[in-house]
């Protein structure tokens, strides 16, 4: 990478350290108060910045929402790069169990993503998917990859976390066991068709 | 005010009305009073915050926009969850609300819809030897492929119709039954 001080490919995103410090702290009082009750002065002063300094990087809350979710995302909930489409249900499980450990931030990712084309995008790793199902079984065809590309790209979500809590009120443990099972259940048809 | 009805009832109608012309997040609590004919005091005493707005307005929209036609078998449930779809793709502007507030952190005790709760009492019904764990998790899948959230994935992350998705979903719950044994086996 010309000039970057990080490596190319495996920057955990395409923030500032200004935009770090208030997506940090955004993020500890979405964790210490909820959502709704945090202002920009709030942020700006645990963030040690000015309030206008969070106005110039975001200029209204739902762009600072936004860009929190995505922050989220990759900083509290990374997965590890998976080797295998079939080292999915295991990525999903961890998945499923980091999100149990931060809830109000898991539901900020959820909503976000829920929002339409003016929201966070719903499924930032579907390229991955892709690339690994094309590697290991190319001899699917279209529907069967697209189905089973979007259904491990709704599992590995923090919606899956919300909905198995929120609707069947699944522990930790059951909620990883569920979502990593109906992942399993997923990858069934092509389990024997590598190559 | 419409006569015959309450208050809430009127801001959440009201609310789903400026729907179709405005994002959820840029409708006041100030227009809403103003169109109801109440002050927005008022509307904050019955929705404290957005939250509970977004959960008040999705609840009026699943039961007047999208009602769940009744299902006592699997089939049922198959086709009531794509003719979902369908609605949902006649309305995105609301199908994006009903994701949105089944995904936020809940303002009161969480409690399973009654599309859960019909879910689990088809799939119990159907099959009364299946184990606990698997019927929990055989119906957390179904319900989860076919939740508006399936939908707006699909819809915003893979640019699917409801057809499209309609086939994911028949693809993916086909998957998830295989556990189940074959439906003339079961009755005894």
């Amino acid at each position: 990478m010309p000039g970057g001080s990080e490596p190319a490919g495996v920057s955990a995103s395409d923030v500032n350290r200004t935009q770090e410090a208030i997506l940090a702290a955004y993020a500890e009082l979405i964790e210490e108060l909820g959502t709704d009750d945090v202002s920009f002065r709030l942020i700006a002063r645990r963030a040690g910045v000015g309030e206008r300094t969070i106005f110039r990087n975001y200029a209204t809350r739902v762009d600072l929402l936004l860009a929190e979710a995505v922050w989220i995302e990759r900083r509290i909930f990374p997965r590890e790069d998976a080797a295998s489409i079939f080292d999915m249900p295991l990525t999903i499980r961890a998945a499923m169990e980091s999100y149990d450990r931060r809830p109000e931030l898991a539901h900020v990712v959820a909503e976000t993503t829920m929002r339409g084309i003016s929201g966070a995008t719903p499924s930032p790793r579907r390229a991955k998917l892709e690339a690994m199902i094309d590697a290991e079984v190319p001899s699917l065809g279209a529907a069967e990859r697209r189905a089973i590309v979007a259904a491990l790209a709704h599992l590995d979500s923090a919606a899956t976390w919300v909905a198995f809590r929120r609707e069947f009120g699944m522990t930790r443990s059951d909620i990883a066991d569920a979502a990593g099972w109906a992942a399993e259940a997923v990858l069934d048809p092509i389990r024997f068709r590598v190559g | 005010m419409a006569d015959g009805v309450d208050t809430p009832t009127a801001i959440l109608a009201k609310t789903a009305a400026a729907l179709r012309e405005y994002p959820f997040d840029e409708i006041s609590y100030g227009t809403l009073g103003e169109a109801v004919g109440v002050s927005e005091r008022t509307v904050y005493r019955h929705f404290p915050t957005r939250s509970h707005l977004l959960e008040g307005v999705a609840g009026w929209l699943e039961s007047t926009e999208f009602p769940l036609p009744p299902f006592i078998t699997i089939a049922q449930f198959e086709e009531a969850s794509r003719a979902r779809f369908l609605a949902f793709d006649q309305a995105p502007a609301f199908a994006f609300v009903c994701a949105r507030a089944a995904s936020i952190s809940p303002t009161g005790d969480p409690e399973p819809t009654f599309f859960t709760r019909a879910l689990v009492a088809m799939l119990a019904t159907n099959h009364p030897s299946l184990n606990e764990r698997d019927l929990r998790r055989v119906a957390a899948a179904l319900r989860y492929f076919a939740s508006a959230q399936f939908w707006a994935r699909m819809r915003t992350g893979f640019d699917l119709s409801a057809p499209e998705i309609s086939d994911v979903f028949d693809r993916s719950v086909a998957q998830v039954l295989t556990v189940l044994p074959a439906p003339s086996r079961t009755s005894r």
